[in-house]
């Protein structure tokens, strides 16, 4: 009965989701809550496709700045310096990416343990040095400003448009992570991850599983800086830090790693609680890192595992009493 | 390319080896014994030369010096005790103790800029700055001499240590073989605190010979840490003498690649080293040790 339902039910759900995040705008004009609210989209893009590189396909990479850097700066340099659209340098940057991400994936898929973190810092350091260093074509550290903003039919998509516009990346995202988890390559990924072995003699090719889900986990980064470079219209090399690295992975760990509900409220909270509380970067930084470590101890699935802790409880209790 | 240039790059360039070398060391001690990448090394470094600046008001230079590092020293115990200890015996996963370490890593950065303020102040060395000039060629201050004599005393000290005491024995057989050590009597969790400490002294002692040569403040931990654990994982987990060779030559190849060169290539060709040797040798150059 579930399964018939099901695929009608999951439409429903999305719509109605899409719907009520395209209605925000509607109820809060503030320019101040509508950045936040699209600030929170690219964070949500960028903590969704971690989890699933690290919680689903069993991989971390400590670049994910650095693709979202690349992201940004292709079309945003493309835009200022040559006069290309904006809306052509999307596929340019997630193809850009993609491609980078599967020429450093291919080496870097085969390391485990600690030399597969060491090797994507150092990709992420790298990547910023060069930006830094490359002054003519990405301004160096002052970076870009005045990009020419996007257009839909000589309409410029600013405040609440520009965020119908995040909200659209960001439910086009959730949907492809959501339809690989039922697909062959999604049971191809988790089988990879639990057991190589296994999968191997079942005919999955667990290299190219692995890079596959690195791969749009890149991608998606990609798509995260596009969005950032046409809300803000200018760039700074401080987009690729891997600092933001680690405070993405703080927020998918403290939301609880392979739960999305968790990431999604992890994300949401990390990400809005700061300005409510107008802490200053560094602050910021600090007290995640204390939370991070607090989680780590004391509550190692995070607030996801939380929550399903207190659904199972829940439901045992509301089982007893039927059983009464 | 005079003569007098490549003296210069030599100096200079050994000058930055040894300090690459011995964070190199302090990372080895760790990971060698427990197999534990710790990155929050640069930032005990770090700390010891802020806490000295902060000392050094009211006390004695050598009193300073002694103090500073011991309490970088402890911050290293104690943050194995506080959370590596707990996370270990609970076998947490991997990603939570990368997570974990990166996050001392980060509360330790911060938490000095939160209570010390991010600005850089000027931490004196212990010997005189006046530089010393030789044949009217060659310029050079007292503190690279300082650092020369220290390093070659530490990497001479902690070689010893690893082979006549019995502590330092007991981290060596941790090493070959954890589950051989404890039923030999080892007690692991006394090993990675040890280990930790070490580490943790080396990077302070270490601390205190670069920030003369720059200043002291909340970031000076951040390029040393990161160029400390690519020469350990270049230089390999055979034995301390790879990071004393990887750092030595890091060091050389850096600094001549910025005086003949460029800048960012200076920059960058650390980074791109290690890529290429993990690229080449996915296990490190020199395979880790027995440790498997």
């Amino acid at each position: 009965m579930h399964r018939l339902l099901s695929p009608n039910l999951r439409w429903l759900r999305w719509t109605a989701g899409a719907l009520l995040l395209a209605l925000f705008p509607v109820f809060v004009r503030e320019p101040y809550y509508i950045t936040l609210a699209v600030n929170l989209a690219i964070t949500l893009i960028l903590t969704l496709s971690l989890n699933f590189v690290v919680g689903t396909s069993g991989q971390w990479s400590f670049a994910h700045a650095a693709f979202f850097g690349m992201g940004a700066y292709v079309p945003g340099v493309l835009a200022s310096r040559f006069g290309l659209d904006g809306w052509l340098g999307l596929p340019l940057s997630v193809a850009l990416t993609s491609v980078l991400a599967t020429v450093v994936g291919l080496p870097i898929v085969r390391l485990r343990g600690y030399y597969l973190a060491v090797c994507t810092l150092a990709l992420g350091f790298l990547a910023e040095i060069i930006v830094r260093q490359a002054v003519d074509l990405t301004g160096g550290g002052y970076g870009i400003q005045q990009i020419p903003p996007l257009f839909i039919a000589g309409y410029r998509l600013h405040g609440g448009s520009y965020y119908l516009l995040a909200v659209a990346a960001l439910l086009a995202s959730s949907l492809l992570l959501d339809n690989l988890k039922g697909s062959t390559l999604g049971h191809a990924i988790v089988a990879s991850r639990d057991n190589p072995i296994a999968a191997a003699s079942c005919g999955i090719n667990v290299g190219r599983v692995k890079l596959t889900a690195f791969v749009i986990s890149a991608a998606l980064a990609a798509l995260a800086g596009w969005v950032h470079t046409f809300y803000y219209l200018a760039l700074n090399p401080s987009l690729l830090a891997s600092d933001l690295t680690f405070l993405w992975y703080f927020m998918v760990f403290i939301g609880g790693l392979g739960s999305v509900p968790g990431v999604v409220i992890g994300t949401a909270l990390l990400s809005v609680a700061p300005e409510f509380l107008g802490m200053a970067t560094h602050n910021q930084v600090l007290a995640f890192g204390l939370l991070m470590l607090g989680v780590a101890l004391f509550a190692p699935r995070g607030i996801g595992g939380a929550l399903t802790g207190l659904l199972q409880t829940g439901r045992l209790l509301a089982a007893e009493r039927s059983a009464k | 390319m005079t003569l007098q240039s490549i003296l210069q790059v030599l100096v200079s360039g050994l000058q930055v080896g040894c300090i690459y070398a011995l964070m190199a060391l302090s990372f080895y001690v760790i990971q060698s014994a427990t197999g534990i990448l710790n990155f929050a090394q640069g930032e005990w470094a770090m700390i010891s030369a802020v806490l000295g600046v902060v000392f050094l008001p009211f006390v004695p230079y050598p009193i300073a010096i002694a103090a500073a590092i011991a309490g970088a020293t402890s911050l290293a115990i104690l943050s194995e005790r506080l959370f590596i200890r707990r996370l270990e015996s609970r076998n947490a996963s991997l990603v939570t103790i990368i997570l974990s370490l990166l996050g001392i890593m980060i509360v330790a950065r911060y938490g000095t800029a939160l209570l010390f303020g991010q600005e850089e102040y000027p931490l004196p060395g212990p010997a005189r700055s006046e530089i010393i000039e030789i044949g009217g060629e060659l310029y050079l201050l007292p503190q690279t001499l300082v650092i020369y004599a220290a390093t070659v005393a530490v990497f001479a000290a902690v070689e010893l240590h690893m082979r006549r005491t019995k502590l330092g024995r007991s981290l060596r057989v941790a090493a070959i073989d954890p589950i051989g050590a404890q039923l030999i009597g080892v007690d692991l969790n006394r090993v990675r605190a040890y280990a930790f400490g070490l580490g943790g002294l080396i990077a302070a002692v270490a601390g205190w010979l670069y920030a003369p040569l720059y200043a002291a403040g909340y970031m000076i931990g951040v390029v040393p840490g990161v160029k400390g654990f690519i020469v350990m994982v270049i230089g390999g987990m055979a034995s301390p003498l790879g990071s004393l060779l990887g750092g030595i030559t890091l060091g050389l190849i850096e600094v001549a690649a910025a005086r003949y060169f460029s800048s960012l290539y200076s920059e960058a060709l650390a980074f791109v080293v290690l890529m290429g040797v993990l690229f080449v040798r996915p296990e490190g150059l020199i395979a880790a040790g027995t440790r498997s």
